[in-house]
């Protein structure tokens, strides 16, 4: 059994909203997963079911074996949660907010000092460790969250969107970061985003809409299905475009046109050796991909 | 186990550096000083003086000692419930902006976090209060001090179990609340309203004598009681000995709260502690039974 995380038939409502409706999915140990879905999809709600922060109308959750309805603290300290809103004590100090929580796991002493000292350097915060949470820009606190739901090395590391309004430098340290954990520990991660960047370097990919999964895949999948390929066209006019019959956009310098995948690139290519002479295939990204399972306007008709 | 004491650390620590919830439970006794230096301090020296037959002369230290410990008596006897509430507020607080979301995603049971919020508070609620009492006894010792040492223990004590009294009540309380409206709300209704109830402003026997049967079913006020009896037993005491007889001395406990009377009949003392006693002990099993229904 290599799912860590197996949900079944999830829901929860709302009043009138249905949150989250008849929702299943696999998240298999050790992957990145990415659970992508528009504001207000219902990411955050499946999350604070999965950490027992909400109760559930409906469904099963089992957490590397475990039933969450039966085994709720085991459960617990095998998840780190990084919330989507940061949820430390802005009053207090890195150090004291870091040692209530790492208390929270039996986390004390020698043994406190020893973790923290490693995930200071790590996510490279020792000069910030006596300085009020509440104080810390953005980034900042984004780093003390993470370092608080690594304290306990957990096995599965949940991510609500933790890279919002971060620099780029601020981000490619956290993904390092947790890129060299889950090498070294086999931890899973969780991770919601707004990023597609992010989101294309998952392993496995669930998008859900209204609650409800509306595509999933790894990437290339996805890409394959819901995107087709573009090719960039230089040193042509527009009338030379024209002619080949293929949706097209003007763009700056060059013709960009849209066709529904690699093989019918390679097929207009061969066709007009003539006016291919300077171009390149681009597959379509994790965003037009996102914008085509979410959006109003499919692409390529593939709906599951 | 050791994650409580971190978490009483933590709730201690946030309740002095939150300037909202620390400074709020100085406002009653605040009001209270304020009070009193503008016009308290004379009517209660008017009320004492209009009790005496005017064949009496009294040294003037002793009715400043008096009304001394009576000022203090009221602030001491407030600021243990209100700082009480004050403290706990913090269960409420991490409601509200969803730090209790942090702290329950870990293993640790609800009653554990429970736990560290009665403990916490009881702790602040002590050691302001104990600091509030020192303060106060050098204030006393500096205007006319006749106090004995089993009078301040046992002052000592009635801090410690209105303290007790003020957690209990406040744990009660803040568990039905959930948002920084209720706070404020409850906090100026506790802050306001507490002083009035427990003779704090106004003696009770000032009171209409339909107000008085009311305010002798709340337990609080016997805590009151029990800390003015505490603090002027020893003025009185020699005040008596100056010569005033024994039935006005009774007049004037009468007066100042001193002598308690549930329908007619006098509240001895130690059938006050037990009224405290046992009302600590129902509000924190009925807590304990809340907590354990949420699980
Ligand atoms: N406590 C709540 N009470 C009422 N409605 C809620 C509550 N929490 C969430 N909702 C509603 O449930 C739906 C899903 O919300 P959720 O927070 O899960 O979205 P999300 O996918 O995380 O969105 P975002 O990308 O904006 O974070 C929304 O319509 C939201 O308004
Ligand atoms: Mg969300």
């Amino acid at each position: 059994m290599n799912s860590i995380i197996q949900i079944d038939n999830l829901s929860k409502s709302f009043g009138e909203v249905k949150a989250v409706q008849n929702l299943s999915f696999r998240v298999k140990k050790g992957e990145l997963f990415a659970f992508l879905g528009i504001n207000g999809a219902g990411k955050s709600t499946t999350i604070n079911i999965m950490c027992g922060q909400l109760s559930k109308d409906s469904g099963n959750i089992q957490i590397d074996g475990h039933n969450l309805d039966e085994n709720i603290s085991l459960i617990k300290s095998e998840l780190g949660v990084v919330f989507q809103s940061s949820a430390l004590d802005s009053a207090l100090s890195v150090y004291d907010n870091l040692q209530s929580r790492a208390a929270l796991y039996g986390i004390v002493g020698a043994e406190f000092k020893e973790r923290l000292s490693e995930l200071a350097d790590l996510l490279d915060f020792n000069g910030l460790l006596k300085r009020p949470v509440g104080k810390l820009s953005g980034g900042q606190r984004r780093r003390i969250d993470i370092a608080r739901a690594l304290f306990h090395k957990p096995k599965i590391l949940i991510l609500d969107e933790p890279t919002t309004g971060l620099d780029p430098q601020t981000r490619k340290t956290i993904w390092s970061v947790i890129a060299a954990l889950r090498k070294s520990e086999n931890m899973t991660v969780f991770l919601t985003t707004h990023y597609m960047e992010e989101a294309a370097e998952a392993d496995w990919v669930v998008i859900i809409d209204s609650g409800k999964i509306s595509a999933e895949g790894t990437p290339l999948e996805l890409k394959n299905t819901y995107t087709g390929d573009y090719i960039t066209l230089y040193g042509t006019d527009e009338d030379t475009v024209r002619k080949l019959g293929t949706q097209y956009e003007k763009i700056k310098d060059a013709y960009r046109l849209f066709v529904p995948n690699t093989e019918a690139a390679t097929k207009l290519i061969v066709k007009h050796p003539e006016i291919f002479r300077d171009y390149e295939i681009t597959k379509g990204k994790m965003d037009d991909v996102f914008l085509a399972v979410t959006g109003k306007t499919l692409l390529g008709g593939a709906e599951k | 186990m050791n994650t409580l004491p971190y978490l009483i650390k933590r709730n201690v620590k946030l309740y002095f550096k939150d300037k909202g919830m620390f400074f709020s439970s100085l406002i009653t006794p605040a009001i209270l000083l304020v009070l009193y230096i503008t016009f308290l301090g004379k009517t209660y020296k008017e009320t004492f003086t209009s009790n005496l037959p005017d064949a009496f002369t009294i040294d003037e230290s002793l009715i400043n000692g008096l009304v001394a410990s009576q000022l203090i008596s009221s602030i001491l006897a407030v600021s243990c419930v209100t700082v009480a509430f004050c403290s706990n507020f913090l269960m409420v607080q991490d409601k509200a902006n969803g730090t209790v979301k942090d702290l329950r995603i870990s293993p640790v049971k609800p009653s554990l976090l429970s736990i560290g919020y009665y403990i916490s508070t009881l702790a602040s609620t002590l050691l302001i209060c104990l600091a509030a009492t020192v303060i106060c006894l050098i204030y006393v010792a500096a205007v006319g001090w006749y106090m004995t040492v089993t009078d301040v223990l046992l002052l000592l004590f009635d801090v410690f179990l209105l303290a007790l009294f003020g957690t209990a009540l406040s744990s009660l309380i803040n568990f039905f609340l959930s948002t920084q409206g209720q706070i404020s709300a409850v906090g100026t209704i506790i802050s306001a309203g507490y002083g009035f109830l427990c003779g704090a402003y106004m003696p009770i026997s000032s009171f209409s004598s339909g107000l008085q049967k009311v305010l002798s079913f709340f337990p609080g006020t016997y805590g009151t009681s029990l800390i003015r009896n505490h603090s002027m037993q020893g003025v009185l005491n020699e005040i008596n000995n100056s010569g005033v007889p024994a039935e006005i001395i009774e007049k004037i406990k009468d007066s100042l709260d001193c002598n308690l009377y549930f329908f007619k009949n006098q509240v001895d003392i130690p059938v006050m502690y037990t009224i405290l006693g046992v009302t600590v002990a129902a509000l924190l099993v009925i807590y304990i039974l809340l907590n354990l229904k949420k699980t």
